[in-house]
């Protein structure tokens, strides 16, 4: 099996930021996303985390994607990945991150998989007319 | 040239192309062949900017993409090939370029096209390129990603009545 992913937003948008990701590279096994809507906490974020917790295979591991370093979805998957040896949680979740991510990990273990959705988070970051710098030329 | 894949997909290069299907493929090249966007600079330069990482870009003319097909130097390249139209295909095959299968992606609706998938849509120029590329023995299978079942662009044309 796969690295399983779960991804935290406050608000709605975990739900789109998957279906986004599906739109561009197709359905996906082992996904699920929980959202954080006013009137929650912490402890239902948590209670949340496990539910979505029993629907995935778990065996390769858990790589939490949640928005905001410090925020609620963030401390909640952090009570649940700190004692445990193959999760962790990763914060900034784009599509960029997404989309890298689920498709590497048929070919990835936990410890690769988390690199690559850091690497991939950060590199999806650019200017167009920055970029434009970096274009090589190569007439065929 | 190692053909991997030939695409007709109007976006070019875009998310599934750039993240799945070069993945699938592992080509070191992306060719997209088409004698507007070739002569399009600023189209041009954004296909070659949206390369994925390690993978170049060219963006050239039919005529071009055939001759560059034919260069020794070029003779072992795993390649993908990227179209807009299937009669751009058809120029290539008539050329002499071995493609065996064509992977379908995205053909848009517009004015005067019949919309056949979700994705694909055609007009009567695109259906006789279709049909003479079949009766040469090529595979169109229409697809989206790697991960889609192929659907097969004949069975549909004939479904409709094209």
């Amino acid at each position: 099996m796969t690295v399983g992913i779960i991804i935290g937003t406050h608000g709605e948008s975990a739900r789109e930021l998957l279906k986004s990701a599906e739109m561009i590279i197709g359905k996906q096994d082992n996904v699920e996303f929980i959202t954080f809507v006013p009137g929650e906490n912490t402890d239902t974020l948590i209670q949340k985390f496990h539910e979505k917790l029993d629907a995935l295979d778990t065996s390769e591991g858990v790589l939490f994607m949640v928005d905001l370093f410090g925020g609620s979805p963030y401390n909640a998957a952090s009570q649940i990945a700190l004692p445990k040896e193959k999760m962790d949680v990763v914060t900034g979740v784009n599509i960029p991150m997404l989309l890298e991510t689920l498709s590497m990990r048929a070919a990835s273990g936990f410890e690769d998989l988390r690199n690559t959705a850091l690497t991939a988070g950060s590199d999806g970051v650019k200017s167009l007319k920055q970029s434009l710098k970096n274009v090589e030329e190569d007439d065929l | 040239m190692d053909i991997r894949l030939a695409r007709i997909d109007d976006r070019l290069i875009h998310g599934q192309v750039a993240t799945v299907w070069t993945k699938e493929t592992q080509v070191e090249r992306i060719i997209v062949c088409n004698d507007e966007v070739a002569k399009d600079e600023i189209r041009s330069t954004l296909l070659k900017q949206v390369a994925p990482p390690g993978v170049v870009s060219n963006v050239v003319d039919v005529e071009k993409g055939i001759r560059a097909y034919n260069n020794p130097k070029y003779e072992t390249t795993p390649v993908m090939l990227l179209f807009t139209n299937p009669t751009d295909v058809l120029r290539f095959v008539e050329a002499g370029v071995p493609i065996k299968t064509v992977n379908i992606g995205g053909m848009a609706f517009r004015e005067g096209k019949t919309q056949i998938t979700n994705a694909v849509s055609v007009d009567a120029t695109d259906v006789a390129a279709f049909r003479a590329l079949n009766e040469k023995g090529i595979e169109l299978e229409i697809r989206k990603v790697a991960a889609d079942n192929k659907v097969m662009m004949i069975q549909l044309l004939d479904k409709e009545g094209l």
